[in-house]
């Protein structure tokens, strides 16, 4: 009898292991599935602004945007991460990936030797990217100084650095569907709507976050607490910034000045230096979008009585 | 009962360095305010929702010249950890990192004297704008946090 459970318990625990990892395989793009292209350099400077690359991969403290040798700490709840080296050096960067490499790890979050990326590398949103928007980035980085030096290892402890999981995490979160077009708004706020939710990635700060780290998607753009740390992230649904107009949100990505004259703080400078750089088109074609959003209330912010208590 | 009149005492001056902390907490948060208000004029100008003014251009000018005169005084080591009303709150770095801080207050005294007597219409007042409001950003990504 004895023997029997001990028989069923070891084939039940073979099957649930083989259920996690055909479930947890990490997905990618065959080279196959890209049809000849020829890039669109104009376009790929375009995206690297819209996505924001720099704000994570740059060298950190210096001014030149286009060395994206890596190495900035992002801080979360499961860890420290480390942005990687993503500049052409072959050794160090992605100079010796190929376009379906690229393709796969921004939008399937895989690396070239198949393992899964952390979610910090907000492929949760470029996966709605269009692929060509991707393989024009691909060859505009290729155009950038190359940059020597390995970044160091991501900082996170047992159990979330077991990258397999990831792949549970992707299931629950990464919906793998390509952004559609509402056929009902114009092109223009379709243009914002997929900036914004695509390279844009503005929901991964603007979000709430559930324990897994998954973006609360009822409270999808309602602000919440700062996921790198200290402080709070604003909330950019009319619940947060009613009183801002559409011109007001586009003139906050060009300068980083608030309507009442204050200036953007934390992360969001980084994120400023990117937008400043889009075309003024696009940035109002976001700010449309973002007007047009439904109002949701975030989660409750600590009130003041708490703060006194909270010794941070 | 020597011993009352030394804690007594002791409780007093700390008291004393609250209330103080307070004030220069208000003075610190008045100024900033202030600057927000002459560059949230300023952007006004700039989206064109009010009128170039020039006297309100110089009075704003003047007034950031003077927050960068006083910046190196208005977050002295005794505010650090101090409770604060209002949205937002010094980052420890301030004090973890003082020259650093000090040498983006250089940078913004130096981008705005070089702006004064630049400024003469829209068009170089949007330029200056940028260029400040760099400035501004380029402190507070590092050395505020929001708190709500």
């Amino acid at each position: 009898m004895l023997r029997r459970i001990l028989l069923l318990a070891g084939l039940a625990s073979l099957i649930g292991f083989g259920v996690f990892w055909w479930l947890t395989i990490p997905a990618t793009v065959a080279a196959s599935a890209l049809p000849a292209y020829q890039p669109n350099l104009a376009n790929g400077l375009t995206t690297f602004n819209a996505g924001g690359c720099s704000s994570c991969h740059a060298v950190p403290k210096q001014d030149d945007r286009t060395k994206l040798g890596g190495g900035l700490a992002i801080p979360s709840p499961f860890g420290t991460f480390y942005a990687p080296n993503i500049s052409p050096d072959p050794n160090d960067g992605i100079g010796s990936w190929s376009e379906a490499d690229f393709v796969t790890a921004v939008m399937k979050g895989t690396s070239p030797s198949g393992t899964h990326y952390f979610p910090a590398f907000p492929y949760t949103s470029y996966q709605h990217a269009r692929v060509n928007d991707v393989r024009d980035l691909f060859a505009y980085l290729k155009t950038l100084p190359p940059v020597a030096g390995k970044v160091r290892d991501h900082d996170v402890p047992f159990p979330f650095n077991i990258r397999r999981d990831v792949g549970v995490w992707k299931f629950l979160f990464m919906d793998g569907k390509p952004f559609i077009a509402d056929a009902s708004r114009s092109a223009h706020w379709y243009r914002g709507a997929y900036l914004v939710n695509s390279f844009g990635h503005c929901a991964e700060c603007h979000s709430p976050r559930n324990f897994l780290g998954g973006i609360v998607s009822s409270q999808r753009f309602a602000g919440g607490p700062n996921p790198e740390g200290e402080g709070w992230v604003p909330n950019i649904t009319p619940r947060g910034i009613a009183d801002w107009s559409a011109k007001d949100i586009a003139y906050f990505l060009e300068s980083g000045q608030t309507p009442d004259g204050d200036s953007a703080g934390g992360s969001m400078v980084r994120v400023i230096r990117n937008t400043s750089q889009l075309s003024p088109s696009d940035r109002d074609a976001i700010a449309d979008y973002i007007k047009s959003l439904p109002p949701v209330d975030g989660p409750p912010k600590p009130t003041r009585k708490a703060d006194k208590t909270d010794p941070s | 009962m020597k011993r009352i009149v030394v804690v007594a005492a002791m409780l007093a001056l700390s008291a004393g360095a609250v209330v103080a902390d307070q004030e220069q907490v208000k003075k610190t948060q008045g100024m900033m305010k202030g600057n927000g208000k002459n560059a949230g004029a300023l952007v006004a100008m700039v989206k064109g929702e009010k009128p170039y003014d020039q006297a309100t251009v110089d009075a704003a000018l003047a007034q950031f010249e003077d927050t960068a005169k006083q910046l190196p005084t208005l977050f002295p080591e005794s505010m650090k950890g101090v409770k604060l009303d209002g949205d937002y709150a010094p980052s420890p770095k301030i004090w973890e990192d003082k020259a650093g801080f000090e040498q983006h207050i250089a940078s913004f005294a130096k981008t705005v004297s070089e702006a004064k007597g630049k400024v003469k219409d829209v068009d170089t007042l949007k330029a200056e704008l940028g260029v400040i409001g760099k400035q501004c950003g380029g402190c507070h990504e590092t050395y505020r946090l929001k708190k709500g």
